[in-house]
């Protein structure tokens, strides 16, 4: 075990494990220092040369992501000396690089934006003429576009399919100012992860097919939200703009760390399921599929439970926030019903795999079990009510509750999805997170909980 | 001069790359040392000798061996590099092609000494005609049962100069990018695959068999204190004789060039002198005449005896063009993984381009001196630095000749 030791950085001190990286130091306390190459998921690689820091007693500047924190060290992260160095340093960054934030769909999120208005504000010393050329928008295959022109070749790409998914379909071709990303001959990069490497690019080289041009990352608003495509419960944010006269709509999902859980990463599947969310939404109360108002509706809940009294069953959705279904519960409780919460539907073993996909693709299924609820179909006949549960049962008179349309049910609910609402899940592995409230629909699409409060009274 | 053939001891004899002409010539002899001598023995008698590796660095070989674990789970390896690619050097490829059993006769005592079972020989891509040679003595040596113990097997690399670093060179042999890696926090072996290895220049490995036969204090009574022995020093360039000749260290550069170069091309003036592969500083014709062919006194004169293969320019040289012609050579060169290398090296060669195109100004000048200011000391390898020092040498020494090309 390593023991935790005092340093020095910038005249303060800090607590630090012995032995451990300065950079991660710097970057736990918010100490500014610029890098391209260093992530925390893949380790130190060195070749930016952009973490300098000056070490009392080293004769050089040395790299923070290369240093180990000894007892009485000394550093110091600031001052002219290392921050001409780092001017410098982007200067040489910067001279085949394209002046064209203004076109790239990075700008907003670009580090070497960033580092420039930090450490750089000079004008190009090299004609654009002069400037090396590279391929632009390749399509790497999975959604993923290269432009080699704005990589500064930090190698994280690579090394995230070298050390993270072991897949290695990219790699560096090419010496000196001519070296360039580049997938290896005849491959695509095509793994579930890949798209991964759009958000571990911190300039813009790598972008998403999907996401590219679609929004200035500026006008996004950010909400912690928790993946719903598998029980793994990945942390997302979830990017989302209300255009002006126009609906909320939902950008993108980007990872969000969380060690415990998913780490750094997400699936590409996971991180697109955005679409789905989104499409096809079931906005209006429907009576043998006519529109009818949410007051009728409720009046025709209200008769049809009535009618089916002591014969009716109450099938959950294990995906529902755990608000939700204990709402469901006391509702079920309220009308006799019988809960249930078949899960087998939710089991796809080919979607598994060893990272984070996980073979339940069920968000909530855990506290369907905490509550005990009961896995078993519900039998037929009688009053099914269905909480945006997938499966079809067979029933005398069904009610359901929908947050996407779909045939069949005699009277029709729309519910909010879930990034229209919040509330908790519990992963696989019985992890509570919590999921807050993307979206704002123009006309909001009530709750479960909501509805039920009516249906009740 | 005093005649001193160490390693080009059989170089002139007809046929010495086979194996029975060089057993013929006392080649192998050595071997029965390994009966006589523990392997801490051995290293404990190269490090007497005072050996310094020859590629380049001319760090102490025995500190390297040193490393090397006696008693290890892992298997221990040799790479013998043999990636020679310094402009201006071309010592390795005398010795695979005209002795090629000493430096397997060298392997098999250096691989004694740090109980290694398999030794690699890292060859450049561009070798092959050479390689060929070497690939038949170790099928000799093979088929005479000298390797029974020890294996030997080229790797040919792909053409890089980079992978003439020994992590590169790991890294190349591990069949991934020549990248070099981050330098270790404490003294440690090189790894190969994880296993622990020596990487030493043939010339050093080519050295050893002298040492052990004949004993620290002869190999010492050559050279000078802390240069001792022999080098294959070479010479190319506005001479006369141009070639690779053994002379001991300490020898001045002027009477070396003289005696062997037969001094410079059609009765020229003497210009500069690069002292070592195009890596080191280059020396004005001033300096040349006071300086030695040893460590100490190039270093004292802030340049470096390198690899000992000394560029010539005669008076009619133009120091811009040369400088060009360098850069370019690293520009093509730099592996392209730190920042300051790779864009370094591809503008610091479009700058000079610029000023030979008489497009350049002053600032240019002063641009590039502060590019060289940028890549010195903040890289992985010593690459950059390397390129730094040779601008600041160049535009420093002959700035005069910078500025008229203006």
């Amino acid at each position: 075990m390593s023991k935790e030791i005092e340093i020095i950085v910038d005249a303060k001190t800090y607590h630090a494990q012995e032995g451990s990286l300065l950079i991660d130091l710097l970057i736990k306390e918010k100490i500014k220092v610029p890098y391209f190459c260093y992530h925390e998921s893949l380790g130190t690689d060195g070749n930016c040369r952009m973490c300098m820091v000056e070490i009392e007693g080293q004769k050089r500047p040395q790299i923070a992501c290369d240093t180990f924190i000894k007892p009485d060290m000394e550093v110091r992260s600031t001052g002219e000396n290392i921050e001409k160095i780092r001017t410098d340093i982007l200067e040489l960054e910067l001279i085949n690089h394209p002046v064209d934030c203004p076109t790239c769909d990075q700008a907003g999120e670009c580090s070497l934006q960033e580092f420039y208005m930090d450490y750089g504000l000079h004008d190009s010393k090299v004609t654009i003429t002069d400037k090396v050329k590279h391929s632009k928008h390749v399509d790497l295959g999975s959604n993923v576009i290269l432009d080699q022109e704005r990589c500064v070749l930090c190698a994280r790409c690579t090394r995230f399919t070298d050390k993270i998914t072991h897949t290695h379909e990219l790699g560096i071709i090419g010496r000196g100012d001519e070296a360039r990303v580049s997938t290896m001959p005849g491959r695509k990069l095509d793994n579930p992860y890949a798209m991964n490497v759009v958000d571990l690019c911190p300039v813009g080289a790598l972008t998403s097919k999907d996401f590219r041009f679609a929004q200035r990352v500026w006008f996004l608003q950010t909400v912690n939200s928790v993946c719903h495509g598998c029980a793994k419960g990945c942390n997302i944010f979830i990017d989302h703009n209300k255009i002006k006269y126009q609906d909320d709509v939902i950008y993108r999902f980007r990872p969000r760390r969380n060690d415990d859980v998913n780490g750094f990463f997400i699936c590409d599947e996971g991180r697109l399921s955005y679409k789905e969310l989104q499409e096809n939404r079931q906005g209006v109360s429907l009576l043998n599929s006519k529109e009818i108002t949410e007051e009728e509706a409720i009046q025709e809940a209200k008769a049809l439970i009535k009618k089916y009294k002591n014969n009716i069953s109450v099938v959950i959705d294990a995906n529902l926030y755990s608000e939700e279904i204990e709402a469901i519960l006391a509702f079920a409780k309220e009308i006799n019903a019988s809960v249930h919460s078949p899960l087998d539907i939710y089991i796809d073993e080919t979607f598994k795999d060893n990272m984070l996909k996980s073979a339940n693709r069920a968000a909530n299924y855990k506290t369907i079990e905490t509550l005990s609820i009961d896995t078993n179909e519900p039998e037929s006949g009688g009053l099914l009510i269905n909480f945006n549960h997938p499966q079809e049962f067979k029933s005398d008179s069904k009610i359901d509750f929908l947050t996407h349309k779909r045939d069949g049910a005699d009277l029709v609910f729309p519910v909010a999805a879930f990034s229209e609402n919040s509330g908790t899940l519990s992963n696989e592995d019985g992890i509570i997170q919590i999921c807050e409230k993307a979206i704002s629909k123009n006309i909001p699409i009530p709750t479960i909980i909501e509805t039920l409060s009516k249906v009740l009274v | 001069m005093k005649e001193c053939k160490i390693v080009s001891r059989k170089f002139e004899i007809p046929n010495s790359h086979t194996l029975e002409v060089s057993k013929a010539h006392g080649g192998y002899r050595t071997l029965v040392k390994m009966d006589e001598y523990s392997p801490l023995e051995i290293i404990e008698i190269i490090k007497e000798s005072k050996l310094r590796g020859k590629g380049g660095g001319g760090a102490p070989a025995a500190g390297k061996w040193a490393l090397m674990p006696q008693e290890s789970d892992k298997p221990s390896f040799l790479a013998v590099n043999c990636d020679e690619s310094e402009p201006g050097t071309f010592k390795d490829r005398q010795i695979i092609s005209k002795d090629p059993h000493l430096l397997i006769e060298g392997i098999l005592l250096t691989c004694y000494a740090i109980k290694a079972k398999h030794a690699y020989i890292y060859i450049r891509g561009e070798y092959k005609q050479f390689q060929d040679i070497l690939q038949s003595a170790i099928d000799e040596a093979y088929e005479d049962g000298l390797l029974d113990h020890c294996d030997i097997t080229i790797h040919r690399g792909a053409g890089a100069y980079i992978c003439g670093e020994k992590s590169a060179l790991l890294e190349s042999m591990e069949g991934k990018r020549g990248h070099p890696r981050l330098k270790p926090k404490q003294k440690e072996p090189e790894w190969f695959f994880d296993n622990p290895t020596l990487v030493n220049n043939v010339e050093t490995i080519a050295s050893v068999p002298f040492i052990v036969e004949n004993g620290a204090d002869v190999y010492k009574s050559y050279g000078t204190e802390h240069s001792p022995g022999t080098l294959l020093f070479a010479m190319s360039g506005h001479i006369n004789n141009p070639g690779v000749y053994e002379a001991e260290f300490g020898t001045p550069m002027m009477e070396y060039i003289n005696h062997f170069g037969g001094g410079i091309k059609n009765n020229k003036k003497l210009k500069a002198v690069i002292p070592g592969g195009a890596s080191t500083d280059v020396l004005t014709a001033k300096e040349a005449e006071c300086a030695t062919l040893d460590y100490e006194t190039l270093r004292s004169m802030k340049s470096a005896l390198g690899t000992g293969g000394m560029i010539v320019m005669d008076e009619d040289t133009c120091m811009v063009t040369a400088l060009k012609n360098l850069l370019e050579f690293y520009h093509e060169e730099s592996c392209g993984q730190c920042t300051p290398c790779r864009e370094g090296t591809g503008w610091t060669d479009k700058l000079v381009g610029k000023i030979l195109d008489k497009k350049g100004t002053k600032e240019d000048i002063e641009k590039l001196l502060e590019i060289a200011d940028t890549m010195n000391g903040k890289t992985i390898c010593v690459f950059a630095p390397a390129v730094a020092t040779v601008i600041k040498s160049f535009v420093s020494k002959f700035r005069d000749e910078f500025e008229v090309a203006l």
